[in-house]
């Protein structure tokens, strides 16, 4: 009779033991996809400083960029940001120019949120990679969540002096 | 905000965490947000009102050193009780990975949490050991602050994490208004040392060679040293015109950092950030400080202070004559000191704390992310 127990007693284990997995699987991707959401904001955001200040400066080819940013694809994304960050790096900076602050607090703003989502991303990835997950497919109904590749995009703290 | 930050380490201990604590809670508060502070205390010791006691903490061997820390099914219970009475918009937790209040507050919490890493703390067996426990601390946390660059690479290194680094802050006016101890600095000049002198990395040995020299030609000269430990211990007696205060409460440092003309730190290696260089600088003495990288970046490459060798006491000593000769050089080093040390200034590093806080706020849509039951204290063991 005990073996029935012992059986039963296992079966439950491993069922709960899977759901718990199945809800943890969800909750990384949830979060993963929030991140990215969340990134996608601030983002928009750095275009739409980088546009002020072209306008501001007069430099149109700035402007450019900065719309190209914000309407590429989501395939050519990356690029377009890594575009945008090289033209304002190039910016000559003034010290302190009030101007440039809005740009500078936009990117250290996406940096940060970039950092949270790729830390978020490897999380939802390392779960994706274990067998159980794989073996029942617990993944199906979640795209993989993918890296946000860019350069660094902070802009040299204006230092003092 | 409503903001809840979670100290492992009770403050009635002192300590690097628990400062670090303090002045960020009082930096939140002055910035308009209502803050909680979750520490080891008991019910009737006294503390600043807004930290709530999680009753005592018990010491226990830590990676070769004894951490009070506070772990265990009634902690677990004030943890929950501090959280729910709380409804934090965010959760600022300190030192997660080892068992303390901090991981409890974590599996518990509903908030978005932010968690930041003070030591530079190598993987030990322990936590090999839990990473698959300590992994699902982990994906709790949404983000993630180091105070160092080299808190920052242990954490890539062995929470598989990057970091976002907020150096620690200094409160610059505590330093900048304090007053000089009665007599100092005093007409002759006055060098100042503070730190553990026994510990070979310091480098005091380097300082008391140097101070020699320079004492040799320049009567008067005085050396003033703080520091924890014995001036006996040190194998060599100290050098006349020495004065030891020993170990100094954060008031009398001020005081003591107030009370010198040129601030010496000669460390031969080690330190990741230089806490006690910005707390120099903000006091107003002209530092000179061994040419290692965290130092060079605190004094902006030589312009905030003067560099020497590493390990070079003649080279000290040329540097302290100058300085004590040119009243004029002195004053400009420490002008550009207090323009770098404005921005380790704590309202201005609270800000960039308050920008990690949003941004995880906004990362987990502003709303709570766990679907399901954080699971039981007992299943972390």
């Amino acid at each position: 009779m005990w073996w029935i127990v012992g059986v039963v007693a296992v079966v439950v284990l491993i069922a709960t033991y899977i759901t718990w997995t199945a809800a943890r699987v969800d909750r990384l991707h949830a979060r993963a996809l929030a991140a990215q959401l969340a990134l996608d904001a601030h983002l928009v955001r750095r275009a739409a400083a980088a546009t002020e200040l072209a306008e501001t400066l007069e430099r149109p080819e700035l402007q450019a960029l900065a719309r190209a940013a914000r309407d590429a694809l989501p395939e050519e994304r990356e690029l377009a940001e890594n575009d945008l960050t090289r033209a304002l790096r190039a910016l000559p900076r003034p010290r302190n120019s009030p101007d440039l602050s809005d740009v500078v607090v936009a990117s250290r703003r996406v940096a940060l949120g970039r950092q949270v989502h790729n830390d978020l991303v490897r999380d939802a990835l390392a779960l994706r990679r274990r067998r159980l997950v794989r073996l029942l497919g617990l993944t199906r109904k979640h795209p993989q969540p993918r890296y946000f590749d860019v350069d660094d995009p902070i802009l040299d703290e204006i230092t003092v002096g | 905000m409503r903001i809840g930050i979670v100290c492992p380490y009770s403050f009635h201990t002192p300590g690097g965490v628990q400062n670090h604590v303090r002045d960020l809670a009082e930096s939140l508060i002055q910035l308009g947000h209502s803050v909680s502070v979750l520490a080891p205390a008991d019910e009737d010791e006294p503390r600043p009102a807004y930290v709530v006691p999680a009753g005592r903490a018990v010491p226990v061997r830590y990676n070769g050193s004894v951490a009070r820390l506070a772990f265990g099914p009634i902690s677990a219970a004030r943890v929950r009780r501090w959280l729910s009475t709380g409804r934090f918009d965010v959760l600022h937790v300190h030192e997660p990975t080892t068992p303390s209040l901090s991981m409890l507050a974590v599996i518990y919490s509903r908030a978005p949490v932010v968690a930041t890493f003070h030591t530079a703390m190598t993987r030990s067996r322990a936590l090999v050991a839990a990473q698959g426990l300590l992994q699902l601390v982990l994906e709790k946390i949404t983000a993630r602050i180091a105070v160092s660059d080299l808190a920052r690479r242990v954490q890539v290194e062995h929470l598989d994490g990057g970091g976002w680094e907020i150096p620690n802050g200094v409160a610059v006016s505590r330093f900048a208004e304090a007053e000089p101890l009665p007599g100092w600095p005093g007409e002759a000049g006055t060098v100042g040392f503070l730190g553990r002198f026994t510990e070979p990395r310091k480098g005091f040995p380097i300082l008391l060679d140097a101070y020699r020299q320079v004492a040799a030609r320049r009567p008067g000269l005085r050396l003033l040293v703080a520091g924890p430990g014995d001036l006996a211990d040190l194998g060599e007696a100290a050098p006349a015109g020495t004065t030891f205060l020993g170990k100094v409460s954060e008031e009398d440092k001020a005081r003591m950092l107030r009370s010198v003309d040129v601030y010496v730190a000669p460390n031969t290696h080690g330190e990741s950030f230089g806490m006690i260089l910005t707390e120099a600088m903000a006091a107003g003495a002209a530092v000179v400080a061994s040419d290692l990288d965290a130092f060079r970046r605190v004094l902006d490459g030589g312009r905030a202070g003067e560099l020497f060798p590493v390990g070079d006491a003649a080279a000290l000593a040329g540097t302290l004559d100058r300085l004590l000769d040119d009243p004029a050089r002195r004053a400009e080093l420490a002008g550009r000191a207090r323009q770098v040390v404005a921005s380790f200034d704590w309202p201005v590093v609270a800000e960039r704390v308050l920008e990690v806080y949003t941004t995880a706020i906004e990362a987990t849509g502003g709303v709570v992310a766990d679907l399901d039951e954080p699971p039981r204290a007992g299943s972390l063991g």
